[in-house]
């Protein structure tokens, strides 16, 4: 259904997204990462604004809220003009929606000293509140990788929810409590999204390429946009057994991971089966699309080039999910000496 | 027919004979039949373990806290180290140095005879080993789950019924004065009529990511251990840690199915029965040797209403363990002594004469001792132990398929749905197969 949803989406139907940046020291990496992993989701047409470098005359940047639908705000540095920030209130009353990334936005506020940062470091990010749209479906313990944790953040203003915390290790000159990570508050008829994962590292990035991450700023903008999320929880978020990172932001394509299971030796990563399993799951009940899976597996089967450990861990699956469709290609592999026994149980199974 | 066989067969009888002349009430201490302490060395109850890792030795050490109650005699594991320290701790318990060492359970059954056997071992080896033992007619005391399929499970059960051995499931909390107290208080009713059981069980843990092929150590035999499971090259992951992965255990989930569902059937009186739809999610590792879903919510339905709600701790704001809700309030209970309720009033209730009394073990272990030797009843019989870990492994089912699951508890089968049967068990790898019973 998302992928039709996708097709059918064009420019016009696309969320319009304002991303303003600026004056930060790692900013151009970090905005365009942002950028991308807005485009990645497909459901954002988004563009660039710069502020003025500091100690700039702010009076230049006075943008238009009003022809957007998101504004997303990645901005350290001078205070913006008073009506500037009355005119984002005013976007925000009106229904329009607001993400804040980057540990040190404050929407055009200076940071307040009571501001400190962890060490750069992994930690576990624990999600609080798990019927929120953004939230909804996530796992309740995820690991993200080599980040800075943001501590002593005024969270005051009424009606914010806190989404998700961090522990703050003092081994890491941290706290020594949970700190907030992910914020969200509703504000008139608009509301605001706000990431304090993410801090960006010239030298490894892991912390933007993480899946989780990359997930909740996608989810978070939708929901800021639209009071909604129609994003599914995808199969590749991490959980407290490990991180997930995404190499350019992208999660797994279904060619893609086909034809990366074929070479599939024992030992290596297992992601595109993971992927294949949470297909067959997200599939349920829907023959069509199990079969389409299931002659996507034979493929697999029949492919010269399949490895043995590959073409072993389809058969684990088609043994349960499969159909009459996929039994001439299993048996065709009952001489392979190697996989007689996975043979041997899938057929045992199917019939 | 050897000593031993003869003395096995003696201590069944003469209990049979006992119930025959009155029914031993469950309530009587076992030292008031002369049971506890100073029992005359050839009334002992004559031992041997299979599977002597970290539950296994556990529960030898608890057997062998009961000292002249039990006395072991053969150990077996696939592990040649282990095996030794099994027979090194057997040997100091009984100032000798004769105790016997298999490294293959098939050799033990045949050889040796006995009246009970401990046995604790990675679930995907349960269902042949606990039915050949019952098979052999050898008492049981089993660790929990006692399954890794359903199927597992119904010929598990079988086979202690046919057989008519002594079972007792290493559930050891229904021994514990605090959750019996709390089941106690649920079945009567004392937080009124029970609409919803949640069941609070450990999150799943770090992974260890995707560790290389690597040669077996030389003491254990890999073969052996995988046994039934799909073969696969040694990655390191072996003891302990066979846990987190689907082909040996549900994970996290089914090893406490054993323990905090166990408690919440028994104290709803669900544990003679099976849900009849089951739905819910698990959270699986994107990647990784470690494949056991790390978090996991899914619903139990049982054909009166009762819903039983099992997931990760971190989900539920009553964190681990079983907490019964009825229309007038709730009662809790965990580890650590754990008994709380709504009211605190609840927990001072009187349980009437003429109300259920669930059974009373105060040491689970000697419990089962007694059992084997005067053939009564004990704390933790086959069927509950079944019914507890069934319900989580149909959970499991409806995660990995993503569907809800019909169950039909009297028959033990799936409603129309093929494809979720096939997830009822899994083909062994031959030679081995469930025996029959």
């Amino acid at each position: 259904m998302l992928v039709a949803l996708m097709t059918a989406c064009t420019n016009t139907d696309k969320i319009k997204t304002l991303i303003i940046t600026g004056q930060g020291e790692d900013n151009l990496v970090w905005t365009q990462a942002v950028q991308s992993i807005l485009d990645a989701s497909e459901l954002f047409s988004t563009k660039i604004v710069t502020t003025p470098p500091e100690g700039q005359d702010m009076s230049q940047f006075n943008p238009d809220f009003s022809k957007y639908d998101l504004v997303v705000i990645d901005y350290e540095g001078d205070a913006w003009l008073e009506k500037s920030v009355a005119s984002l209130k005013e976007f925000v009353e009106n229904g329009g929606g607001v993400v804040r990334v980057h540990s040190k936005s404050q929407a055009g506020s200076p940071v307040p000293s009571s501001v400190s940062f962890s060490e750069r470091h992994n930690f576990e990010v624990r999600t609080r509140i798990t019927d929120h749209p953004v939230t909804n479906g996530l796992p309740v313990r995820w690991l993200h990788p080599e980040d800075v944790i943001v501590q002593g953040m005024d969270f005051s203003a009424d009606g914010i929810q806190v989404l998700a915390t961090a522990f703050s290790d003092t081994a890491y000159a941290g706290s020594g409590k949970p700190e907030p990570v992910l914020l969200a508050n509703n504000s008139g008829k608009g509301r605001v999204f706000t990431t304090f994962l993410g801090t960006p590292d010239l030298d490894k990035n892991e912390a933007l390429e993480c899946a989780g991450f990359i997930v909740t700023l996608q989810r978070g903008a939708e929901w800021a946009a639209t009071g909604a999320v129609t994003q599914d929880v995808p199969f590749d978020f991490p959980t407290a057994a490990g991180a997930v990172l995404r190499t350019g932001f992208k999660s797994v394509n279904p060619d893609e991971a086909f034809e990366n299971m074929c070479s599939y030796e024992i030992g290596e990563s297992t992601l595109y089966f993971s992927w294949l399993q949470s297909e067959i799951r997200r599939a349920s009940g829907n023959a069509e699309t199990l079969l389409n899976l299931e002659k996507k597996m034979v493929e697999v089967l029949k492919n010269s080039k399949s490895t043995v450990d590959a073409k072993k861990l389809i058969l684990k699956e088609l043994s349960w999910m499969g159909s009459e469709y996929c039994i001439p290609a299993v048996k065709e592999l009952s001489s392979v000496t190697d996989i007689k026994d996975e043979v041997d149980f899938t057929l045992e199974r199917l019939q | 027919m050897s000593i031993k066989t003869s003395r096995r067969t003696f201590v069944r009888r003469s209990a049979a004979a006992a119930a025959g002349i009155f029914v031993v009430p469950s309530i009587i201490p076992s030292s008031a039949l002369g049971l506890r302490g100073r029992i005359a060395p050839s009334n002992r109850v004559i031992m041997g373990a299979i599977g002597t890792g970290s539950q296994g030795m556990s529960n030898m050490n608890d057997f062998l806290k009961l000292k002249d109650a039990v006395r072991f005699v053969a150990v077996c594991d696939v592990d040649a180290v282990r095996l030794m320290k099994a027979k090194a701790r057997v040997d100091a318990a009984n100032k000798a140095t004769d105790c016997r060492t298999y490294d293959d359970f098939r050799e033990f059954l045949e050889k040796e005879r006995l009246d009970a056997v401990s046995i604790a071992l990675p679930d995907h080896w349960h269902g042949i080993i606990y039915a050949e033992t019952a098979n052999k007619k050898l008492n049981v005391y089993g660790e929990k789950p006692i399954c890794r399929t359903i199927k597992d499970g119904q010929t598990i059960v079988a086979a202690v019924k046919k057989n008519n051995i002594i079972w007792q499931t290493g559930c050891w909390q229904r021994s514990q004065a605090h959750f019996r107290r709390g089941a106690e208080l649920a079945i009567n009713g004392r937080a009124g009529k029970i609409k919803l059981i949640e069941v609070g069980l450990p999150d799943g843990g770090r992974g260890i990511g995707t560790p290389p092929v690597m040669d077996v150590p030389p003491e254990l035999n890999w073969e052996m251990w995988l046994g039934p499971a799909p073969k696969v090259p040694y990655r390191g992951v072996c003891h302990w840690n066979w846990r987190w992965m689907l082909d040996y255990s549900g994970g996290q989930m089914t090893d406490w199915a054993g323990h905090h569902i166990d408690i919440g059937i028994w104290g709803a009186g669900l544990e003679y029965t099976g849900p009849v739809e089951i739905s819910g999610k698990g959270v699986y590792p994107p990647e990784g040797i470690y494949d056991a879903p790390v978090e996991y919510d899914f619903t139990c339905k049982y054909a009166n209403g009762i819903e039983m709600r099992i997931c990760n701790a971190s989900r539920l704001k009553m964190g681990m363990g079983t907490t019964w809700y009825g229309d007038l309030g709730w009662i809790h209970t965990d580890r650590g002594n754990r008994l709380t309720a709504s009211d605190p009033k609840i927990l001072e209730e009187v349980i009437g004469e003429n109300e259920i009394h669930l059974y009373k073990s105060e040491n689970h272990w000697l419990n089962f001792i007694e059992s084997v030797r005067t053939g009564a009843p004990n704390i933790a019989p086959i069927e509950p132990a079944y019914r507890a870990i069934s319900a989580g492994l149909l959970g499991e089912i409806a995660m990995t398929t993503g569907e809800t699951i019909r169950w039909d508890p009297e028959k033990e089968e799936i409603i129309d749905n093929p494809r979720a049967s096939r997830l009822l068990s899994r083909p062994y790898r031959k030679p081995w197969d469930l025996p029959t019973v």
